[in-house]
This record gives structure tokens, C-alpha cells and sequence, in this order.
């Protein structure tokens, strides 16, 4: 279990690292959003707020973009989870991490 | 600190007069100038200014015009300025040596006006290149030449105010030693927001702070070569900043209260200092398990604070001035906001280079 939370974290700080950023292409940027998707479901309740503390200022902003990416196009139970992640990186983000999603020039 | 309602509609502008006993304010849709004798005439006024030394008012307004009012006795009496705009005028500032004033508007450009003593009226240039959108704010440099600008698409710019007519040429300043009229000196890249405030501190003048949509205050150091340092900020977004020393900055906006920020020279960095409106803890009195159960019913929570704001303005800090200290060494400023109130905050100096305290 401690194996598997590792796990998860590393592969929540690879899409993270891995992010297109300034890519255009639409393709790439679904590939991220899928793969971010996946590993962010994968995460026990209670292990959310641990990656979110992990994370540094710029992190939590791009992890805010890609919760609010995952509730446009949900999957099955996905939103339910995001709800959570939303709330872990809504209490270090505050909510300029959320309007910085709605005026961010540069989509995930 | 004090707090004082002046009416139901929000105060979009205020301005002081030098010895801080008249204030003008503009709430909207009514201009109010408070103060004896002046003719109300109804119009949305955007901007105000009140030029200390030589006692004048320019207001600016969305009929694209501004009039720079002057005391005769006991009445103002305004001079139609043309801008040559053709959208709404959106805010006013004199200089420091007050012989011009510059007009941001929804025309993209900068109007820069100043007497011409010949033929008895004020005439202005325009400063158009690069602004792509509205110009939301403006700010002044110390030395009467150089103008920050913030501007709906999303730049903060420093440009060039210079008339010959007017001022002898500019010394060189950290921001370059060409300044010809119009001059771009600085264009930001960072923000992604609306730029709604920029401020240039007294001392020097090498720095430029501005708070845009996005939620961050951003500052630029001449300098450091023209480094930008931001803070993405955990707040709504700000509306209006100052600086109150050569190393702090109050900023307010959407979240109604001002709240203090330093830059940490060595480092380049910004960092939140605190909210400077600390509301009393009033006493929580338990619920009854009915209202319990009725807060959950109406708004699906069970916590027991209640929807009213703690903060002093009950709605957003649209400005803040400083009424008393410079920008240098700020005692007083002031905030007026989009509830129609308007306060005065003291501040405590708690040492030239540490933190400061709300009085």
C-alpha cells in the first residue's frame, strides 16, 4: 500500500513535469489530459492532500486547470474524485488558483 | 481607521485636495464633487484628480471629454478639454510638476494634454502604439516624463510623456535615456489579466508595480535589468495597488479588503504580508439543532458562519490613495469602494524595512 501511494505520487509528479505547456497540438494536449485523468482517479481519498501539499505554487495552478479540464469531459465516477482533488487544491490555492483556470491564455 | 457610507451606489473615482480637507468623488451614474458651490451635471465620470499645488480638478468622463475645473472663488468653473477620443474616457492623472495630465480611454490610446499658453487652451498628443484595448490605468514617474499604463490587453507599459513645450529634456533614468514622445520604455509579458492598477513608487522610480484579472501582482525592477517578479495570489483579483514604502505595496480588490505585499529586493521577490482588515472575532453562538437542520435545507451547509461579510467594505475596493506620507513613508490611505463607503486606514511604520502593521 505505501508502495502503491509512491507509485501514485511519482506518476502524479511525472504528468505534472510532463505537460505540453505551450503545445498547440490539440492531439498531444488530449494525451495529457487522459493520462492526467487516469492518474488522478487512481489516488485514494486519503492520499489527495499529500501530492497537493507537494506540489509548489505553479503546480497547484496547473493541477487546477486540469481538475476543471477533467469535469468537462467526465468519465464514470471521475467527478466525484475531482470533487475532492478540487477541494485539497482549493484550500492551498485559494481562489486565485481558480481564476487564474478562467483567464489562463494557455489551455491544458 | 475609520469608515464612512456616502450612499447606496458605488464611488467609481476620489480624489483628494493638498491639505486632505475636500475630497471628490464620482459614484456612479451621479458625479459628486464635495465641496462648496460646484454645478452637478449628470454624467458617469470614470475619472478624478485633484492636482495638490495648483488646486485644480480634470475629470474625465465616458462623453470622451475632460474638463479641468478651477476654484473662483467659491465656485469651480470647468475648461473643456478635447481629447479626440472615440470612446468613453476611462481615468485621469495630472503630473507631478502638474502642467499635463494624461487620459487613459476605450480608444486604445493615451491622451497626453497640457496648456498652450499662445492660444489659451489645452491640447493633447496621443500615444497609440502598442495599445491594443482600453487603457485602465495610469500612474506617473517622479521625473514628469515617463507613464506607466495598464491596459486590457493584459500589458503593463511604460512610455514616454514628454512635450517640449512644456519641460526641458529628461535626464536619464534606469528605464533608458532616449525618452522622445511616446516612447515605449517597458512592456510586461507576464499577466494574463486585465491590468486595473499600476503604481511607480517616489523614491527613484525605478520600479513598477501593477495587479491584473488574473489574481497576481506583479513588479518590475528597472534596476535588475527590467525583471519581473509576480505573485500568483490566493485572492479574487486585485483592483488597485500603492506603494506605502520603497518596499511594500497595499493592494485591494474583490476581496473587499486591503491586504500588505513586500518586495524583497535581493531576491526579487514578492510576498503576501497579511490582510490589514482583521475583523474583531465575534462571539459564535451555538446552533439549535432546528437551525442546524434549516441551514442544511437552505444552503446544503452546516457550518455556522453567516453570509454577511467580515471585512469593513461590504462590497469591492475599487481605489486607494494615499492621503497622508507619500508613497514613500504612507501613514494614511484611503479605499472607496463599490458599496459607496470610503475608509481611512492608519498605518504603523513598525520598522524602514520590516513588515508593517495596520493601527
Amino acid at each position: 500500500t505505501r508502495r502503491r501511494t509512491g507509485e501514485a505520487l511519482r506518476a502524479f509528479h511525472t504528468a505534472i513535469r510532463g505537460s505540453p505547456g505551450s503545445a498547440r497540438s490539440p492531439a498531444l494536449k488530449e494525451q495529457a489530459q487522459g493520462t492526467m485523468l487516469k492518474v488522478l482517479t487512481s489516488f485514494k481519498s486519503s492520499e489527495i492532500e499529500q501530492a497537493v501539499n507537494s506540489l509548489d505554487r505553479n503546480g497547484v495552478d496547473l493541477l487546477m486547470k486540469y481538475i476543471y479540464k477533467g469535469f468537462e469531459k467526465p468519465t464514470e465516477n471521475s467527478s466525484a474524485i475531482l470533487l475532492q482533488w478540487h477541494e485539497k487544491a482549493l484550500a492551498v490555492g485559494g481562489l486565485g488558483s481558480i481564476i487564474r483556470v478562467l483567464t489562463a491564455r494557455k489551455t491544458v | 481607521m475609520a469608515y464612512h457610507s456616502f450612499l447606496l451606489e458605488p464611488i467609481s473615482c476620489h480624489a483628494w485636495n493638498k491639505d486632505r480637507t475636500r475630497e471628490a468623488t464620482s459614484p456612479i451614474p451621479i458625479p459628486f464633487l464635495w465641496l462648496p458651490g460646484p454645478p452637478p451635471f449628470l454624467l458617469c465620470l470614470p475619472g478624478i484628480d485633484w492636482a495638490p499645488e495648483s488646486n485644480r480638478l480634470v475629470t474625465c468622463g465616458t462623453d470622451r471629454n475632460a474638463y479641468v475645473w478651477t476654484l473662483k472663488g467659491n465656485v469651480w468653473k470647468p475648461t473643456l478639454v478635447i481629447l479626440r477620443i472615440n470612446r468613453a474616457a476611462r481615468c485621469v492623472k495630472w503630473s507631478p510638476k502638474e502642467n499635463k495630465f494624461a487620459v487613459g480611454s476605450g480608444s486604445r490610446l493615451i491622451s497626453i494634454c497640457y496648456f498652450e499658453q499662445e492660444n489659451d487652451w489645452w491640447v493633447c498628443k496621443h500615444i497609440k502604439k502598442p495599445i491594443r484595448s482600453t487603457v485602465l490605468s495610469l500612474d506617473w514617474h517622479p521625473n514628469n516624463v515617463l507613464l506607466a499604463a495598464g491596459s486590457c490587453d493584459f500589458k503593463c507599459r511604460i512610455f514616454s510623456a514628454y512635450i517640449k513645450e512644456v519641460e526641458e529634456r529628461p535626464s536619464p533614468t534606469p528605464w533608458g535615456s532616449k525618452m522622445p514622445f511616446g516612447e515605449l520604455m517597458f512592456e510586461s509579458s507576464s499577466s494574463c489579466g486585465w491590468v486595473h492598477s499600476t503604481c511607480i513608487p517616489v523614491r527613484g522610480g525605478s520600479r513598477v508595480a501593477w495587479v491584473s484579472h488574473d489574481s497576481t501582482l506583479c513588479l518590475a525592477d528597472a534596476g535588475k535589468k527590467m525583471a519581473v517578479a509576480s505573485l500568483c495570489t490566493e485572492t479574487l483579483p486585485l483592483l488597485a495597488v500603492t506603494f506605502i514604502t520603497e518596499h511594500s505595496l497595499v493592494a485591494a480588490g474583490h476581496d473587499c479588503c486591503p491586504m500588505l505585499f513586500t518586495y524583497e529586493e535581493s531576491q526579487g521577490t514578492l510576498s503576501f504580508g497579511g490582510k490589514l482588515d482583521v475583523p474583531k472575532q465575534s462571539s459564535q453562538r451555538g446552533l439549535t439543532a432546528r437551525e442546524r437542520f434549516q441551514n442544511l435545507d437552505k444552503k446544503a451547509s452546516s457550518d455556522t458562519a453567516n453570509a454577511s461579510l467580515d471585512t469593513l467594505h461590504k462590497n469591492s475596493i475599487s481605489q486607494i490613495s494615499v492621503l497622508t506620507g507619500g508613497k514613500d513613508k504612507c501613514s494614511q490611505f484611503c479605499t472607496t469602494g463599490m458599496d459607496g463607503g470610503m475608509s481611512i486606514w492608519d498605518v504603523k511604520v513598525r520598522n524602514p524595512r520590516g513588515p508593517l502593521r495596520r493601527d
